[in-house]
């Protein structure tokens, strides 16, 4: 069908596609034709040496030290937070927030978990500021900043990180399923075991990234993120999306 | 988890299933082999050391967590890293413009834009110097280096491009098309 399905028309778009330059809808529409057109696989086949080149032939730069210095703390909290998972401390989290939402959980679950985003627990696994030593015990670094990321972790439906702004700070969310209509993201802190609804609520993008920020986050042992009705809740009426344990 | 010394005789796809395992000495060689590049990439892209940091740490922190996905019937592992360092560089960028990101940067998809057929001319490829790859991108005219530049390094749509330019869209897609196949036959030349 390669000859009679357009295929000129759609080889003018190949290289704008290659390039990333084609507009959402454009992209999916050039991938569905050339799903049945050979032509335009074998076009793009053609060109693919091209695009790699780019990338390769930029001046090089080399990237500071203290970046793979950094990478690597994370990937051994990473490492340090599977190998340990079962330590008194990581068991006590885990009590304390299986705690909390127990008691939260008393009340009506209106709503369901969204399609395909399981409910996530991520653990205290990266540390940007924090270096990790030989036992992979984490360490308060001597290279602090106005902004760092205070924890960051990821699992199958949602990324996720907190950065220090001042006092307070700001979640960064990514992947997220969009929300049904009428509903809105709303995210909670847990001090002493006492879980509060942490104004504002948000939304994520058409990307799946959601941001929302905390004013104060002194004293933060967690922060859940849920999906209630438009308004907000009291008290989360879902299963959480995200929660985040802080590093003490 | 294996040595350091072992992890460097392997390939970069036998490093993955490792990296997908969680074994931290296979991604510290993988992170040494294509670290480079892909800081030299973001930092080409966001224009910053900062914000080139940030994305090459988000990209290979994304790669270590996900290891695992990598399939390496679709591509080379550098290709596909790269293309992961490139579309984070122009969220990145487009988010500090304060515009939402245009494309669908996802990892997963990047996976599916590279047929197992690629494989044999890119690894020849990558055989080929730094020199002849930039001798081949900089031997472009200037309009068809400009409008390859603005999407692939800017991040920018055709028709932004066009807009920007003053020109057709047609033009635009034209001169696209003419860069890059002017890009493949000087690289072809190479390897002939």
């Amino acid at each position: 069908m390669s000859e009679h399905n357009g295929h000129e028309r759609w080889s003018e778009e190949l290289a704008a596609y290659l390039l990333g330059a084609l507009d959402p809808a454009e992209a999916a529409a050039f991938e569905q034709h050339a799903e049945g057109c050979e032509r335009c696989r074998a076009e793009a086949r053609w060109l693919a040496p091209a695009m790699q080149a780019l990338p390769e032939s930029v001046e090089r730069a080399e990237p500071a030290p203290e970046l793979r210095q950094r990478l690597m703390a994370e990937v051994l909290a990473d490492v340090a937070g599977v190998e340990e998972g079962d330590t008194e401390e990581r068991r006590g989290w885990r009590q304390r927030l299986t705690g909390a939402w127990s008691r939260l959980g008393d009340g009506p679950l209106g709503l369901r978990p969204l399609a395909g985003v399981a409910a996530l627990a991520l653990v205290v696994a990266a540390v940007a500021g924090y270096l990790v030593g030989s036992d992979g015990a984490a360490e308060p670094s001597q290279q602090g900043g106005a902004q760092e990321t205070i924890v960051a972790g990821e699992a199958p439906g949602v990324v996720a990180e907190m950065v220090s702004e001042g006092e307070g700070g700001s979640l960064h969310l990514s992947n997220v399923e969009q929300l049904p209509p009428g509903k809105v993201l709303e995210a909670w802190v847990q001090r002493d075991g006492e879980v509060a609804p942490a104004p504002p609520l948000f939304e994520p993008d058409d990307r799946g990234q959601a941001t929302t920020t905390f004013a104060d986050i002194d004293g933060v042992e967690a922060v859940m993120v849920t999906v209630e009705p438009a308004g907000g809740s009291e008290a989360p009426t879902s299963e959480p999306i995200l929660t985040m344990a802080m590093p003490e | 988890m294996v040595r350091r010394e072992k992890a460097e005789r392997l390939a970069d796809e036998e490093l993955m299933p490792l990296i997908g395992a969680k074994d931290p000495e296979a991604f510290e060689v993988f992170y040494d082999r294509h670290g480079g590049a892909a800081y030299s990439l973001a930092y080409r892209i966001v224009g910053e050391r900062p914000g080139a940091e940030d994305v090459v740490q988000e990209a290979f922190i994304s790669i270590w967590r996900s290891g695992a996905r990598f399939d390496r019937a679709r591509g080379s592992v550098r290709g596909w890293t790269l293309s992961i360092v490139r579309n984070r560089a122009i969220d990145a960028l487009r988010s500090r413009a304060g515009k939402a990101p245009k494309l669908t940067f996802d990892d997963e998809a990047i996976l599916e834009q590279r047929p197992a057929e690629e494989l044999t001319e890119e690894e020849a490829m990558r055989h080929e110097t730094q020199g002849e790859l930039r001798g081949a991108v900089g031997s472009l005219p200037h309009d068809q280096a400009k409008v390859i530049e603005l999407a692939y390094f800017g991040g920018f749509s055709h028709s932004e491009i066009a807009a920007m330019l003053g020109v057709p869209l047609g033009t635009v897609k034209g001169r696209m098309r003419l860069g890059l196949e002017k890009i493949r036959g000087e690289l072809a030349e190479g390897l002939a």
